[in-house]
């Protein structure tokens, strides 16, 4: 009897290691991400201020339209110098990685082929991380063994400490700010003080000069 | 045994990797509607998000009257409708799950520039685990608390943005300060140099002595 009941408990075991797999496969990465339609002619670029030193990790996919056919598309990623990071014509798939070199606007832009198009937009799934979000944590699980509970509270200290270094950023833009406003400041009174001097200053010189000129004319 | 419980887990770790999900703040430009998509996974899963016009090219104000925003739930019903604004933040339960569409209209010609950033938060609950598993409480706390600091990243993101047209504002009224002011002074100058040449001109020889 006790044989019966260790075999059924290893039985649910392996059942509920089954179900809690199949759960966690069914919840892979396919809505951790936003969907654009690329319109048949002409370009759609999604752009981000990133500044330098940040991962950025990419996927996208061309989801199949209504006939079951998947239309392919291209892709172009470009630094904000100009420098082309990713380029890629006529996948339905693709991703690209990369870590910033310099602050600015980085810029993905997708846009139809020439032969599959005439259907209509193109519904592209894209998966966009930067920053902590991107970050591997299954290889700091591996190299840490850490798992379960532990996994999740180290992801959270990753979370704190993206919020705080995002914290002193902002820190840092207000403090720029405030400098540039108390410059403007200080220039609109001075420009002001300035523009009534150079008014005085050349009504002044226009009567001198006129008076000067009757005088020479003797009609004064 | 240990390590069998071990396993579990880390499966159960896994699972939760993917409760939090997360897309990054990004920038549209917007000439008519733009429309962004994102799927929720299970009803009840909170959808917060926020977006900034970037890119205002008012040269006075009330120039632009704002972008239209609007939120359609996968049954078509509108569930979120904001006239010419330049910038919100929304934050809701969604009523079911499926395809959620982010539309943006631009009433006017001119392209606008925005910055939205859409975070669809979940926190386990009982209903979508299956019949033999537990829901461990501390499971549910540590989504809690992970939601939580999503909502300051959602807040710091807008905070970003708005601090980006701020400057974009500061750095244009400096230029401004600068030219406006110069421009003053040279025209101020030609129109007296002006004002004196014509006076001249009046009293030259052409016009006979006895006129003035």
């Amino acid at each position: 009897m006790s044989g019966n009941a260790k075999l059924r408990r290893s039985v649910m075991f392996q059942a509920v290691l089954l179900v809690v797999l199949m759960l966690a496969l069914s919840n892979a990465p396919v809505g951790d991400a936003i969907w654009l339609n690329v319109p048949p002619t002409g370009t759609k670029c999604v752009s981000e201020e990133i500044q330098s030193n940040v991962v950025v990790l990419s996927d996208y996919v061309v989801v199949a339209d209504d006939h079951g056919h998947v239309p392919t598309i291209s892709a172009k990623v470009t630094s904000p110098y100009g420098n082309n990071l990713h380029h890629k014509e006529n996948v339905t798939h693709g991703q690209f990685a990369f870590t910033t070199q310099e602050a600015g606007n980085y810029l993905a832009c997708f846009w139809t082929d020439s032969h599959t198009r005439g259907a209509g937009e193109v519904s592209v799934n894209i998966e966009w991380k930067t920053g902590i979000a991107a970050k591997d944590w299954e290889s700091v699980a591996r190299k840490e063994k850490i798992e379960g509970v532990e996994l999740e509270l180290r992801k959270l200290e990753g979370a704190v400490e993206a919020i705080h270094e995002n914290l002193l950023y902002l820190r840092d833009r207000e403090a720029e700010m405030r400098t540039t406003s108390e410059n403007t400041n200080a220039r609109v009174a001075w420009f002001s003080i300035m523009s009534l001097g150079i008014c005085i200053v050349v009504s002044g010189s226009q009567i001198w000069y006129l008076k000067r000129y009757f005088q020479k004319k003797k009609l004064i | 045994m240990e390590r069998k419980w071990g396993k579990i887990w880390g499966l159960i770790g896994l699972l939760l990797l993917n409760f939090v999900n997360n897309v990054s703040s990004l920038s549209l430009t917007i000439t008519k509607v733009e429309c962004v998509y994102e799927i929720v996974r299970s009803e009840g899963d909170i959808i917060s998000g926020n977006f900034v016009v970037v890119d205002h090219h008012i040269f006075w104000s009330s120039d632009h009257p704002g972008i239209d925003f609007s939120i359609t739930s996968p049954g078509g019903d509108i569930l979120h409708n904001l006239k010419g604004t330049s910038g919100d933040k929304f934050s809701f339960k969604a009523p079911r799950s499926g395809l959620y569409q982010f539309c943006f209209h631009n009433p006017l010609s001119t392209p606008e520039t925005i910055a939205f950033y859409i975070h669809i938060g979940h926190i386990p609950n009982e209903h979508n685990l299956a019949k033999n598993e537990h829901l461990d409480p501390i499971n549910v706390k540590i989504a809690e608390l992970g939601e939580a600091l999503e909502a300051v990243t959602t807040e710091q993101k807008y905070l970003k943005a708005r601090d980006a047209v701020h400057r974009r504002t500061n750095e244009s009224t400096k230029k401004r300060v600068i030219g406006y002011t110069v421009g003053e002074y040279i025209l101020l100058t030609i129109a007296s140099v002006l004002q004196v040449v014509y006076i001249r001109r009046l009293f030259s020889k052409s016009v006979g002595y006895n006129r003035i």
